[in-house]
């Protein structure tokens, strides 16, 4: 194998996953490479069902690719979530319903065996970064669905993870909210040092969110363009009234619904002309 | 009818918490079946006096609770046997019951080889067995408590192997990227997860429990209510076994409320089931 160059970063290299039931095979994902630094924001932007998330999912050693590497922090998605070392934050907020907001922010810390006294300072320091400070002691079901999903970026943050994969964080909330959490993010991401890797299908998200856009087409997925976003670390809600900001907007929206992408079957089946 | 609430919508970022239920019993639900009762004493009153409900069948009320207050130590003695056999039986069978599908949700074999039988015990009379119980274990507390212990057991092991595996794969992909193990697994997710469909297999055999208990006295015992219901029966003392079948289904009413109680001083803490 090469040297592996990008040491404390993630990469996704040649990655490909096809799903065979039968007959049918499905290509998922064919040849996708993706190299994130260290302490890079980078996101996947693309159509429901273009593989996004299978992507971040095999990151996360969820699902294991079926062809080509992928590396978090030098490693593999199994040495890394054995080591802890990334922390997942999904679409759906994985807040037990049985367990108050401070419970359920404690999981991970739990989990990894931090004794009660330390886990319950930690989980606090985070709630109170996520500004849910008051809400320890309510149950997931009394908050709204934005104040969930603070509560499960609290619960990732609370393991001081070096990488961040999130799966459409705010895909469930409405624009005005999800616009407002997307800065509460900014300004978080600027307190850690953390590797950010986040899928979304909203442009605007990813401008805000991200040094590196990577855009991704269907059938079969594949990484398709990349749009570096130029506005560094110190960047502000100011970002928005940026004229440089329309112009990532329309370079992200030509390249994600502009020239029709040359039609490739996805679903290859090999009996379709011997039962004609 | 305000059928949309702001913070259930998901919407809001900011949300009231919602108000938990109450434990009042309005006046409103007690009234009318106690007013029915009432009225149902009265009716038979007036029939039995009337002589129109022949004594031989039912005795009237006023004989019934003479027969309360003559054979009162009696009663209380055969009740107590039966208490204690229900008991029993119904902690043994239930407790064997959660192990053993704790255990066999560890194991896919064990359960795949078990779970068909449990289901066809269903078909089962356990009653039926009682005489073969009798000849093992000698007649008394032992035969009744095993036939009270069988009859309990399937419906909570059944309801735990499915409520064990009823919790949203979403939750287990979380488990998974915090590294639990296997028992972190059971602990946090599925246990609580399971406690739902634990209750509703303990409602059911609540009533299940003295019935075992009573009808495997018929055969296995000489004492118990169910032994007195029989002996009364023959001797055609109407008032005492009336009076065995009162105190029978109010212990019944008494386990299964007691049931009740726990479940809703618990359900804070569990999952909430929809589907039961």
């Amino acid at each position: 194998m090469v040297a592996i160059s990008s040491e404390g970063g993630m990469s996704i290299r040649d990655v490909g996953m096809v799903y065979r039931r039968g007959e049918q095979v499905t290509t998922a994902l064919v040849g996708c490479n993706l190299e994130i630094p260290a302490g890079n924001w980078a996101s996947l932007i693309g159509a429901s069902g273009c593989g996004k998330s299978t992507l971040l999912r095999i990151l996360a050693d969820i699902v294991k690719p079926t062809s080509g590497t992928a590396l978090i922090g030098g490693v593999s998605p199994a040495e890394a979530r054995a080591a802890r070392t990334y922390a997942l934050v999904s679409q759906q907020s994985t807040m037990l319903p049985w367990r108050k907001i401070l419970a359920n922010v404690e999981l991970g810390l739990e989990v990894a065996g931090v004794d009660k006294a330390d886990r319950r300072r930690r989980a606090e320091e985070a709630i109170e970064l996520v500004g849910l400070k008051g809400f320890e002691q309510a149950f997931p079901s009394e908050l709204s669905g934005g104040m969930r999903q603070r509560a499960a970026i609290a619960r990732a943050l609370t393991l001081k993870p070096r990488f961040l994969l999130m799966d459409e964080p705010f895909g469930a909330l409405d624009e005005i909210t999800r616009e407002k959490l997307n800065f509460e993010l900014l300004r978080i991401l600027k307190e850690t040092s953390a590797t950010l890797l986040l899928v979304t299908h909203s442009i605007s998200e990813a401008i805000i969110l991200s040094d590196t856009v990577a855009v991704m087409s269907p059938r079969p997925g594949r990484i398709s363009h990349r749009v570096e976003i130029g506005f560094g670390h110190d960047r502000t809600a100011d970002m928005r009234d940026d004229p440089q900001f329309a112009a990532y907007e329309a370079e992200l929206r030509h390249a994600l619904h502009g020239p029709a992408p040359t039609a490739r079957p996805a679903v290859h089946t090999a009996s379709t002309y011997a039962t004609a | 009818m305000s059928s949309i609430t702001v913070a259930d919508a998901g919407s809001a970022e900011d949300t009231g918490r919602s108000e938990t239920p109450g434990f009042r019993l309005p006046l409103g639900l007690i009234l009318p079946p106690v007013l029915f009762t009432v009225a149902l004493i009265a009716i038979w009153a007036a029939l039995s006096a009337a002589g129109i409900i022949p004594r031989y069948i039912l005795p009237s009320p006023e004989a019934i609770f003479n027969e309360f207050i003559k054979n009162y130590s009696v009663l209380t003695k055969h009740a107590l046997y039966t208490i204690s056999e229900a008991l029993a039986g119904f902690v043994i069978g239930n407790c064997a019951a959660v192990l053993m599908a704790i255990v066999f949700s560890y194991s896919g074999l064990l359960k795949d080889a078990f779970y068909p039988f449990a289901l066809i015990s269903r078909a089962i009379p356990i009653i039926a067995f009682t005489p073969l119980l009798v000849i093992v274990l000698g007649r008394g507390l032992p035969p009744v408590i095993a036939v009270v212990s069988i009859s309990v057991y399937f419906p909570a092991f059944l309801n735990m192997i499915r409520g064990l595996a009823s919790a949203d794969v979403d939750y287990h992909e979380m488990m998974h990227t915090l590294s639990a193990s296997r028992w972190q697994r059971l602990r946090i997710v599925d246990w609580p997860a399971s406690i739902p469909y634990l209750f509703a297999a303990l409602k059911v055999s609540a009533s299940a429990a003295f019935i075992g208990a009573i009808v495997a006295e018929w055969i296995g015992a000489n004492k118990g209510l169910g032994y007195l219901v029989v002996i009364s029966g023959q001797y055609f003392k109407l008032p005492t076994l009336w009076a065995a079948i009162i105190v029978a289904a109010g212990l019944t009413l008494i386990l299964l409320a007691i049931v009740v109680l726990v479940e809703r001083m618990l359900h804070r803490w569990t999952a909430t089931a929809t589907d039961l």
